[in-house]
């Protein structure tokens, strides 16, 4: 639900009740009112009754009552209560059955007690309050019909800026070196929001940029102690007086060194793929790219006498030859590596996939956690993080990656 | 050939400067930004090897140097960034070659040689190493005059060891030479036995003497 339907609701939901409550008060107080107003005309008309008694010395017929209807009754009693009361009469004028109200009272005349009942119409302000319902209705419609195109109208306009600064958040990207286009504001709301997230794109890009620079020394400052083991082995294996057994050790050093290089490096790779750093994308010919991988690893291929089948239509797609390149060297050579002697290896690319299966152990592996960091198995020598970058780099395309174990096989897949 | 070694830090540029005087050469080395431009203003080198980071500033300056002097010195960067941005700033200012720490001093020589031969002799491109005659135009080897048929990592694989002839080369350099850096290679061993057994047959049926040796666990020596 949007604000402006939040708003147009609560808006709406308060102006009909304060409407309603009104328009109730205005019934009972205008009820009230007449109901007064008209006691009072009765307490007159009583009074009149009394005065023309007292002058005529007769009782007033009724038609100099106009269209107040009197009554006289005899009656027996000699104190009573003045008392005014709701009732229903005939309009002798209209001649229908109409709502009034009369009052009823006392008066003594030639030795006798009379009832007299004075009854008036009270038609007048049932039409009032008629009238008054009536104003409350067309204000509460006007209102609504009001409020609800301020809401879509006004409101919208209103909104507009910050409808600006979502969409130039959205496009936000930390590593695009270009400002938010955000426009001027007079609303001070929207140009201290402005001015805020303005402050906090800088910052974070500042962060960002030492982020990199971090990223960029700590690769400096790793690569050259690992430069500076590597340049002495490869001094210290010129030795001629070195035996076999110190030819052992320095191997070990050396593959301990080339892995920490791996490592050192995949960590970065992983690091600039995650913050989008890799730029140059470029329109590739994936099965040209697969192709020329194959007759890179042809000799490996061959030695371990693994035949590849393979099945590739042609097909462009737009992304980093680097990236592309590193995705298929990890997902080729754990397809060497992780095969049986004499095994198979089959490569199929179609418009919506490239799915590359190979033999190899019996047993499925665990497709939850394959792609996580440092999952491997414990035959593998690998960094254990060459599927993640795998995994990494397809998210970057938006592309799926999954693993699964068919007909004794292990499959990847990835869908574009 | 004449080298100037611009890297600053010392364990790494002694290694460098004695691992190429072997062959010959003449090594200079300088520590920083303006040791360098003080040496290259003085003297002409062969080719430069050049560390991008430098104490006092970055090793692009001696690019724009050479350039703006019309110099002729072949200049191979060696640099712990590998990011491509930095690598094509370097090649479009005039590096001829980029190589990324940490390298093997084997890969070094062999592309200080690429690069001082693709700079010097652009017509006549043929490695002759005793009777083995190598045309890199063409990508064959001649043996006594007669052709020898090798893939194209064995061609590689020789050339590698031509160039680092004499040297002992560890079997990790040699896998990073076929096959990157960017890729495991370390379980790939048996792979380099394999080839190299083969490179020395069909040289040794070509009546190629045998220059390969092999060092126990450790890696190979080409040496006449």
């Amino acid at each position: 639900m949007k604000l402006s339907d939040h708003y147009n609701k609560a808006s709406i939901i308060t102006t009909i009740s304060v409407l309603l409550a009104g328009g109730v008060i205005y019934f009972f107080a205008i009820t009230f009112i007449s109901k007064v107003q008209l006691d009072r005309d009765l307490t007159e008309e009583i009074d009149e009754v009394k005065e023309y008694i007292n002058g005529n010395n007769r009782l007033p017929t009724q038609v100099e009552f106009d269209e107040d209807v009197t009554t006289f009754i005899k009656t027996d009693q000699t104190a009573f209560k003045r008392r005014y009361f709701d009732t229903v009469y005939v309009n002798p004028k209209e001649k229908k059955q109409e709502e009034g109200r009369a009052v009823e009272d006392l008066i003594f005349f030639g030795g006798q007690h009379y009832k007299v009942m004075v009854t008036e119409s009270r038609e007048a302000t049932e039409y009032l309050v008629q009238i008054i319902a009536l104003i409350t209705l067309v204000l509460m419609i006007g209102l609504l019909v009001t409020l609800f195109l301020t809401n879509r109208y006004l409101l919208r306009g209103l909104w507009k800026p910050f409808y600006n600064i979502l969409s130039e958040l959205k496009a936000f990207n930390i590593s695009e070196p270009s400002d938010f286009n955000l426009q001027d504001n007079k609303v001070d709301e929207f140009a201290e929001l402005n001015q805020a997230v303005q402050i906090m794109s800088e910052r974070i890009k500042n962060d960002f940029q030492h982020l990199k620079h971090l990223t960029e020394n700590a690769s400096h400052e790793m690569m050259t102690p690992l430069a500076v083991i590597t340049a002495k082995l490869d001094t210290l294996i010129q030795d001629e007086s070195l035996n076999p057994a110190h030819y052992d050790l320095i191997n070990d050093i050396y593959l301990a060194a080339g892995k920490l290089l791996r490592l050192n490096q995949t960590m970065l790779l992983l690091v600039k793929i995650e913050n989008k750093l890799i730029e140059g994308n470029e329109v590739l010919r994936l099965d040209n790219l697969i192709r020329e991988k194959l007759i890179h690893f042809q000799e490996l291929l061959n030695t371990k006498h693994i035949t590849v089948t393979e099945k590739l239509i042609e097909k462009e797609f737009f992304a980093s030859k680097y990236l592309v390149d590193i995705l298929l060297n990890n997902l080729f050579s754990n397809a060497i590596r992780h095969n049986t002697p004499n095994g198979q290896q089959y490569i199929t690319l179609t418009p919506g996939k490239l799915i590359i299966r190979n033999t190899g152990a019996l047993k499925a592996l665990d497709a939850g956690t394959i792609f996580d960091r440092f999952q491997k198995g414990s035959q593998s020598e690998g960094t254990g993080l060459g599927l993640t970058i795998v995994k990494n780099i397809c998210n970057l395309y938006n592309w799926q990656v999954s693993y699964y174990f068919d007909q004794s096989l292990h499959t990847f897949e990835i869908v574009f | 050939m004449k080298f100037l070694i611009i890297e600053d830090e010392a364990g790494l540029r002694q290694n460098i400067a004695d691992y190429l005087n072997d062959d010959g050469n003449i090594c200079e080395c300088c520590d920083s930004l303006k040791c360098a431009i003080t040496k290259l203003s003085d003297y002409v080198y062969d080719c430069v090897l050049l560390d991008i980071g430098l104490p006092d500033g970055e090793g692009f300056a001696v690019l724009d140097f050479l350039r703006n002097n019309l110099r002729n010195e072949s200049v191979l960067i060696i640099s712990a960034k590998g990011s491509l941005d930095d690598k094509i700033k370097a090649l479009n200012i005039g590096a001829d070659d980029y190589l990324t720490k940490p390298f093997h001093l084997a890969e070094l020589k062999a592309r200080v040689e690429a690069v001082y031969r693709r700079k010097t002799f652009s017509s006549n491109n043929t490695i002759i190493f005793n009777e083995i005659s190598v045309d890199l135009n063409g990508r064959s080897v001649e043996v006594n005059g007669n052709n020898v048929t090798l893939t194209r990592k064995e061609f590689d694989m020789l050339l590698y060891f031509i160039a680092n002839k004499g040297k002992v080369i560890s079997k990790n350099a040699i896998a990073e030479h076929l096959w990157g850096d960017e890729m495991d290679v370390h379980d790939h061993y048996d792979f380099i036995y394999t080839h190299i057994k083969n490179l020395r047959k069909k040289l040794m049926d070509a009546n190629c003497n045998d220059y390969i040796k092999s060092l126990y666990g450790i890696g190979y020596k080409f040496k006449a």
